[in-house]
This record gives structure tokens, sequence and C-alpha cells, in this order.
């Protein structure tokens, strides 16, 4: 018997239906339920900064893979999108288009390409855009509105200035100010554990995050008080971007440790860093430069948290 | 005997062009960083920054090249720092003379130029082999290069930073441009600087 | 409760295809090509001459080698050839080429035993001659499973019934048709080692195999049934005895050395077999499935036959795009179809284009699923990583020898990385320069 044309290849012969794409284009729907309720809170302008977000991060990834002689099909994997959108989640309503236009282009530019693309970037790059937008225009990037577009503190800077906070359930339906995608918990809750269901971020590390914050916050009198143990663990965990942070941000793929205890380090030492500069630091809220700090040392997590393999038992050779 | 001098009126013209473009101090050897990064908020501090070192490292060169001879081996070294902090000295103290808004902006960092690299670097590697003349144009080749570099850095800092150049509104037509902070904050250097070293790897190579 | 391991992946197991239909026997061939090599170790020589008219269960192949295990001629006939022929695994074997002369004529030393006039030492010594070797696809000689090294103490023997290969249903049907010899088998390889326990473990999607076991034991306090859970690679040696006994082999070390010997539910009823009939290893039960085969099913055929002859018998539809021998996780895609069915060989899957997808590997993007798809606990990504610069000594660090191969990391992979193939490398570079070395 003859056949023509047999492929010769490496088993595994059959493939699972896990792509980049198909897992980008999940954390876009995760991240769908928290934009929209930005749209329906402040009104049809946030649309505008969403769209600037994503189209600009994903015709930047076009253009420089095309610099770089590369072919562009990667632009369109979903990621640079990702990252687009969660730079905009990252703007206060009140931020002008431009803004968000640069921080995408800034993401993918000097936070993503210039380390070689996908794969390859030592920090989120949407929070490494962010942390540049914050340095170069602050007052923009902290001009806190309300519905209308009414300037209005968040809850974090008004409980910092001893202001009355919303209550922990308007906090936890989103109905406050503060930074686009971060103000539903109930809707980030929803795909983000939607993506810990779908496989595709890991429990441990936004459950780390998210404890370690609340345990300090409960623990650590904030400046200027004196009490242990009475801290507003809930407000805290409610408030800021904690929620987006530590299920979207810190969970990134590229940038977090791939070992399993590696994941619980990045949490809690995220989660160190966020409550000591919210009780302590010069700003009210610490989520993007926890994650970034943790970014960096996510090479050094993994040196030093690497799991014992299978035959690794009493008795080996 | 022509070809030798046509080679070697080539090569002084390389020893000068060299440190301009394919041996830029700060772009390909990665040298005198500290005051790259430091002093190169607007186009205007670069520029003097840039000069005093050239002052420096013209004058140093000439005055090693001429004692090259002289200083022993084992303590050259020393001898290369006691010679370039007497320029350096004198350069500080024209420049506070002459230019006292500048050298008050510059501060701490025209001392600093004693112990930039490229100077000694250029002492060391040129001009403690080489002749008066060719030190000379190494100098200059290497200062000119160190300046442009400078300019360009702090040039693109002072635009998007401050929206000016040299001082001068040229973004003034432009109502709605809000400066960028991050260029005139120390990271805006590492940026400039790092995306400018990798566009110039990225051009070379592709010619290459 | 069905018990597992840490790890796995869960391909869909496209078994529903041939799980249900009896075993079929095919006729045997007009030629059969029979390897001298059909376990690991060393190549037989040949016993008979082109030429030679030789018998049914004749021994045909025989080596002094520590570790080899005879071949017998699975149809009567004359040799036509000896020569070397393409092979599964790759390359090209020394093999037997007999002409069927259809008469089946039995050699006379053929006659059955009794497990009770078998001292174990004879036990070994039979399952040796009858040419017994793992026949789930390791192919290692079972005569040499069961001689213990000096030291050793063995405890448990375990018949390996999980089949978690997809498409693979040879040991589920083995188990439903002929439970009786799955568990004699069972009863020999425990007498042959002296062992009073034995368990079979079995994938939970087999109930039917399940019942038909335990109704098999009938009350034999001895021997267990430990269902397992449905997940590649529950099958593997390792990951199977952790799931039935709780017990990990070290690094570098076999089940053995923790007192465990495993095989394949075939090879015990390959054993069964041979000790009722006389009969050496001749014929095995082999899956055909796969898009491009027209009727599936489970057939039982002489060794020897190609792979070509067989798919000619079930039909072929359209144009394959792979040929497997084995399964899709492990299995070897074949350049030819004129290769034989040799005593490893658990499938023959002709996949279609769409069964088995082509596609480009991207970068890494430091998911870590194939970490967390990997059984033995190592770091697929890491490995390939540094095994690709010739990096060996980080690829041993994070566990490249440690690898089997099961392919769960390079099925999870979203960026379509062979890792397998990278790791494979990385092996081979280890022990390149191990050899350098010494």
């Amino acid at each position: 018997m003859e056949i023509k044309k047999l492929l010769v290849s490496s088993s595994p012969h059959v493939h699972s239906q896990n792509s980049v794409r198909r897992a980008m284009l999940w954390v876009l729907a995760a991240l769908a339920p928290a934009s929209l309720f930005a749209v329906y809170y402040y009104g049809a302008y946030v649309l505008l900064l969403l769209v600037a977000g994503i189209a600009s991060a994903v015709l930047c990834e076009a253009l420089i893979l095309k610099l770089r002689h590369k072919p562009i099909s990667p632009a369109f994997d979903g990621s640079a999108a990702v990252t687009g959108l969660l730079l905009a989640l990252n703007v206060p309503a009140g931020a002008p288009w431009w803004l968000v236009a640069i921080g995408a282009v800034l993401a993918i530019g000097i936070g993503k390409q210039v380390f070689g693309g996908i794969g390859h970037n030592p920090f989120n790059p949407a929070l490494a855009a962010r942390a540049i937008l914050v340095v170069s225009w602050p007052a923009r990037m902290t001009s806190w509105v309300g519905p209308g577009l009414v300037s209005a503190a968040t809850p974090l800077a008004a409980y910092r200035a001893g202001n009355a906070v919303p209550s922990h359930f308007d906090l936890f339906l989103g109905f406050r100010p503060g930074s686009l995608g971060e103000m539903s918990v109930f809707l980030l809750l929803v795909g983000g554990l939607l993506l810990i269901n779908l496989k595709i971020i890991d429990w441990k590390i936004p459950a780390s995050f998210i404890g370690t914050v609340a345990l300090l916050t409960w623990i650590l009198p904030r400046e200027g008080q004196t009490a242990f143990f009475a801290g507003d663990p809930i407000f805290h965990v409610l408030s800021g971007g904690l929620i987006l942070g530590a299920f979207f941000m810190a969970t990134d793929w590229t940038t977090s440790p791939i070992t399993k205890r590696g994941r619980i380090v990045m949490g809690v030492g995220a989660g160190i860093i966020t409550a000591i500069i919210r009780l302590y630091g010069g700003l009210p809220e610490g989520v993007t430069f926890a994650i970034l700090i943790m970014n960096a040392c996510t090479p050094l997590i993994d040196r030093y948290t690497l799991g014992k393999s299978f035959g690794s038992v009493r008795g080996a050779a | 005997m022509a070809l030798y001098g046509g080679q070697r009126k080539m090569n002084d013209l390389r020893v000068f062009w060299r440190g301009i473009f394919d041996e830029n101090p700060t772009f390909r050897l990665l040298l005198g960083m500290c005051p790259t990064l430091a002093v190169s908020i607007a186009a205007g501090q670069g520029l003097g920054m840039g000069l005093a070192a050239t002052a420096v490292l013209v004058a140093s060169n000439i005055l090693i090249s001429l004692l090259r001879s002289v200083i022993p081996d084992k303590i050259r070294i020393p001898c290369f720092i006691v010679v370039i902090a007497t320029f350096v000295t004198m350069v500080d103290l024209i420049m506070a003379a002459f230019v006292p808004g500048l050298h008050e902006v510059l501060g701490i960092f025209i001392p600093l130029i004693v112990v930039n690299c490229i100077i000694l670097q250029r002492a060391e590697a040129f001009a403690s082999k080489n002749g008066v003349w060719r030190s000379t144009l190494d100098g200059l080749g290497m200062g000119v290069g160190f300046t442009l570099a400078l300019v360009l850095v702090s040039a693109i800092r002072e635009i998007l930073g401050s929206g000016t150049l040299f001082g001068l509104e040229i973004l003034g037509f432009w109502q709605s441009f809000e400066p960028m902070g991050i260029m005139v904050s120390p990271p805006g250097a590492f940026i400039v600087l790092g995306l400018l070293i990798g566009l110039i790897n990225f051009l070379s190579l592709r010619k290459a | 409760m069905a018990r597992s391991y840490t790890g796995g992946v869960h391909p869909p197991c496209r078994k529903d295809r041939t799980c249900s239909l009896p075993i079929e026997r095919l006729p045997a061939p007009k030629t059969v090509v029979i390897p001298l090599l059909q376990h690991i170790g060393a190549t037989n020589a040949s016993l008979v001459a082109v030429g030679d008219r030789v018998l049914l269960g004749q021994k045909i192949g025989e080596s002094e080698a520590a570790i080899a295990c005879p071949v017998h001629a699975s149809v009567s006939g004359r040799v036509t050839a000896i020569e070397k022929r393409a092979h599964p695994n790759g390359r090209e074997v020394l093999s037997v080429v007999i002409e069927n002369d259809y008469a089946d004529e039995v050699h006379p030393s053929i006659e059955p035993k009794r497990l009770e006039d078998l001292s174990p030492a004879d036990l070994v010594t039979w399952i040796r001659e009858a040419g017994i070797v793992g026949m789930g696809g390791g192919g290692f000689p079972t005569h040499i499973k069961l001689t213990p090294p000096a030291g050793v103490t063995l405890d448990a023997v375990l018949l390996n019934g999980a089949e978690c290969e997809p498409y693979l249903t040879t040991d589920h049907r083995i188990m439903v048709e002929w439970a009786q010899d799955v568990v004699l088998g069972l009863k020999c390889l425990m007498k042959a080692t002296g062992v009073a326990r034995g368990f079979i473990g079995i994938e939970l999607n087999k109930q039917d195999a399940i019942a038909e076991l335990r109704g098999a034991i009938a009350n034999d306090p001895n021997i267990s049934i430990v269902p397992l859970a449905v997940k590649y690679p529950q099958g593997a040696e390792q990951q199977l005895i952790a799931a039935c006994l709780g017990r990990r082999v070290p690094k570098g070390k076999r089940p053995v050395h923790i007192g465990v010997i495993v095989n394949n539910v075939h090879t015990a009823q390959a054993i069964a077999a041979s000790l009722r009939t006389g009969w050496p290893s001749i014929e095995r039960v082999v899956t055909v499935d796969g898009a491009c085969v027209e009727r599936p099913g489970n057939v039982l055929v002489r060794i020897g036959t190609t792979f070509g002859d067989i798919l000619a018998a079930r039909g072929l539809v359209g144009e394959p795009h792979k040929l497997l021998s084995g399964g899709p996780m492990m299995g070897m895609a074949m350049y030819t179809p004129n290769v034989p069915v040799c005593k490893c060989t658990s499938g023959i899957l002709a996949l279609s284009r769409a069964e088995s997808p082509a596609a480009e590997a991207m970068t890494c993007v430091r998911c870590a699923a194939c970490i967390d798809a990997c059984p033995m606990l190592i770091y697929p990504t890491l490995i390939a990583q540094y095994g690709e610069r010739g990096r060996t000594e980080e690829a041993e660090k994070y566990g490249a020898l440690e690898c089997h191969e099961c392919g769960a990391c390079t099925y999870v992979c979203p960026s379509r990385i062979p890792l397998v193939q990278w790791i494979r490398r990385a092996k081979s570079d280890i022990y390149a320069e191990r050899n350098r070395g010494s």
C-alpha cells in the first residue's frame, strides 16, 4: 500500500484549543462588564477613552512590528488590545483622550516592544505606562470625577483626608469615583472568577494579594494613629484599584512568576507594598507601584521558589 | 610615500570623525553616562556641559601627549588625574566668572569632569600613545561627539518636558500643549538615552 | 473516589468510535515482516536462513545479550528475505520476511502449561521463551522486570489498565472481553515474583471493564481494582504508581526500586494466553482509528502484519495527513505504511489534517501552562529555552532527565512551542556531554 505525503513530526500529534489569542479574547470579555459599567456611570465620553486606548495600542504595535520587519499579525492577537484597555481602565474619567492614546503608545512602545515584544517585557506594559503618565501629568491623572464629570475625591483620598467615605455596599457595586475600571468590585469579581475558572489566570496571585492587603490594613494603625487591629480591611479591599490590579494586572502571564510558590510570594509582596503605601506613603493608592516592583522581582522569585520535581523524594540517588 | 601620506591624511580625518559617529563616547562607548543623565534637562545645560568637557578633553589630551615620554608608566593614572584636575579647575573658575548662571545649574558636575570616564579613557587609550596633532584631533572629535549627544538628549527632554528649546518657547503656537513631566525628572533621562542608544544600534545593525 | 496525581491534561478521549466494538480477528496476511528487534534491548540474531520453511510459533530470533527477548514466526511458510525493513521506531531494522503458506502448521514444541505446575523460576523462563514484552508501548522485556536487582524486596504488582491515550481502546476491549485472562496473567506475575498483592488501575471511563474484572477476580482478597481519574497521562508508570499506591519513584530509579512491578493489561493477557495455549507472543490487539479509517475498531492481528495490510482491510477515506503508531500523545508518525505491527504497537491511527493540525511556534509568553500540566513537576519551558541554547547544565537543573515525554506540556502550550521536541534534544545533549566527559 502507498500513501502519498505523510507528515512526520514529533509527538504529541493533537493540541488543545489553547492559544494566546483565545486567552486574550477571554480577558477582554472578562473586563467588558466593568468597562461597560464605567460607560453607564460616567456617560458615553468614557467609550471614547476605551476606544482610544485599544486602537492606539493595536496600531502602535502593528507599526512597530512593521518597522522591525516582523510579521504584524501578533499585533492583532489581542494582547495589545488588552494592554490598551487596561491602560484606559487605569485613568480617571476626567482624563482627556490624548492622555489615554499617549499612554497606550508608551505602553506598547516603551513597555513592550523595546524589550522584544510579547513574552519579553519585564514590566506590565499598561502599568509601566500608567506610572509614566502619573509622573508626567500628575494633575490629569488625579482629576477624579463623579457622574457628569463633576470633580470628586476617590474613597482612598477621602479616607486619607479623614473625610466621609462611601458605604461598603456602594463600593462593592461601584457607585463611587475612581479610575474607569476599578469601580465595580462586583463586576470585576465576575470577570476575574471567570478567568480563574478558565484557568487563564491562577487564583494564587489575587488571593494572596488581596488577603495580604486585608490582613495588614486590619492589623496596622494608619499614620497618626496607634491602635493595632483597628483598621477597616473591607474598605481597603473594596476601594482603589486593588481588585482590578490583583485579578487582571498582577496575574499578567509574562511579568508574574511561573512557579506555584512564586505566585504566592508575588501576591504577598504586592500586598505588603500596597498596604504600606496606603497607610504610610505619600500617595493614597499603591497598587500600581506594588505590582511594578514585584514585576521587577519576578526573575528572582522564580529562581528561589523552584518546586521539587516528582522524583525528588527521599531515597533519591 | 604619497600613498602613505594619503593614508595618513585619511587617518587624521578618521581620528576626528570617529569620535562623532563610529565611536561616539555616549552612544557607542557608553562613557560619561553620569553627566549625560544628570545635566540633560535643558539643551543649554547640555551644550554648556559638553563644551566644558570638550575644553578639558582637548587640553588634557595635548598636555598628556606632550608628556607621554616623561610620565612613568606605573603612576600614569595619578599623573593623568593631576593634569585633568588642573584643567577642570581652570574651566570651573572661568565658568564661575563668565557664565555664573550656567555654572550654578551645572554645580557639582563641573568638578566631577575630573572623573569623567571619557577624558581619562582618551588619555589612557590615545593621548599617551600618540602625537600632539592626532591627540588634539581625537580630543576634539570625542568632545564634539559628547557635546552633540548631550545636546540631542537634552533637546528632546527640554522640548517634551518643558515645551522649549534653549529656553525659547518653540511650542508656543500649540496652545493646548501640556509638558510631559517625566522628561524633566531623572527617569526621563534614562528613557530618552536608552531609546536613542537602541535606535542607533537598530539603524547600524540594519546598515551592516 | 477516583485516585490521581498532580498535573496532567484532559484531551478529548475520542474513544467512542471503537470502545464498544468487539475485537475482530483479521485473516493472516500473504507476507509477514517480523523485525528481530521488538523490544528495548539488543537486536536478535536470526535463527533461520532465506529459503527455510518455518512453522507457526517457531523461534526465529534469539540473542545472548542481557536485555533481549526472542521473536517467533507468526505464520507458517517460507523465509523469503532477511533484510533491513522500515520499523515503527522510525529506523530500519533487520527483519525476517515470511511468505505465508496458509497451512498454519504448528511447531511441535508448542504445548499448553498449567500455572500450578510451574515454579516462579520456571515461570520467568517461560515468559522469556514465549517472547513476552511490555505490550502497552514500552516494549521492555517482561522477564527482566520480573528479576529484581539484589537487595530489592517487591511487594506489589500493578496492572496498567488506565489507557489514557486518546483513541486507543485496545486495553479496554481486552479487559472487557478477556477479563479472566487478565486476572490469570496477574496471578502469574504475582507468583513469578512472590508478591502477595496485585492491583489493577483503570480509568473511570471504563465502567464495563471494571465490572468484568470485578467478576473475574471473584472476591480474591489479594487483588484490588483501583478506579483512576480520567486524566492524561494517568497510564504513565510513575503517575500510575503514585495514584494507586501513593508512592513516588525517585529520580533516576525504576519502579522496582520501590518494590513495584508495573505491567500492561495486554501483557498480562498475553502471558495467560501463552500459558493456556502454549503459543508464544505472535499476535496482538491493535486499535485502528482516525478520521481516515472507514471501519474503525480493534483487530487481533499476527505480529508482522504491515500497517498497510490492516488499513486496506479496514478501508481508507481520503488521504491521511499523518499515520501514527501508538496514540496521538506519544505515538510516532510513520513515513510509510509499510511498517509491521510489533509486539508493542498499540494503535494505528490514520489522522486527517483537521484532527492533527500543524501550527507555527510562537514566543513563550511565560503563561506557565506547561508547568501546571507537567505530571513530573518539572519546568518544560525553561528546559526548552536553555536546551535550545545548548545550556545543558540549566536544562538538567530544571528537570530535563525526569521528562518521560508524555506531551502534556506541548498539548497545552498556547504558543504551540514543540516543548517535547526541545526537551528530547536537551536530554540527548546532556547524555552526549556525559559520554564525552567519561
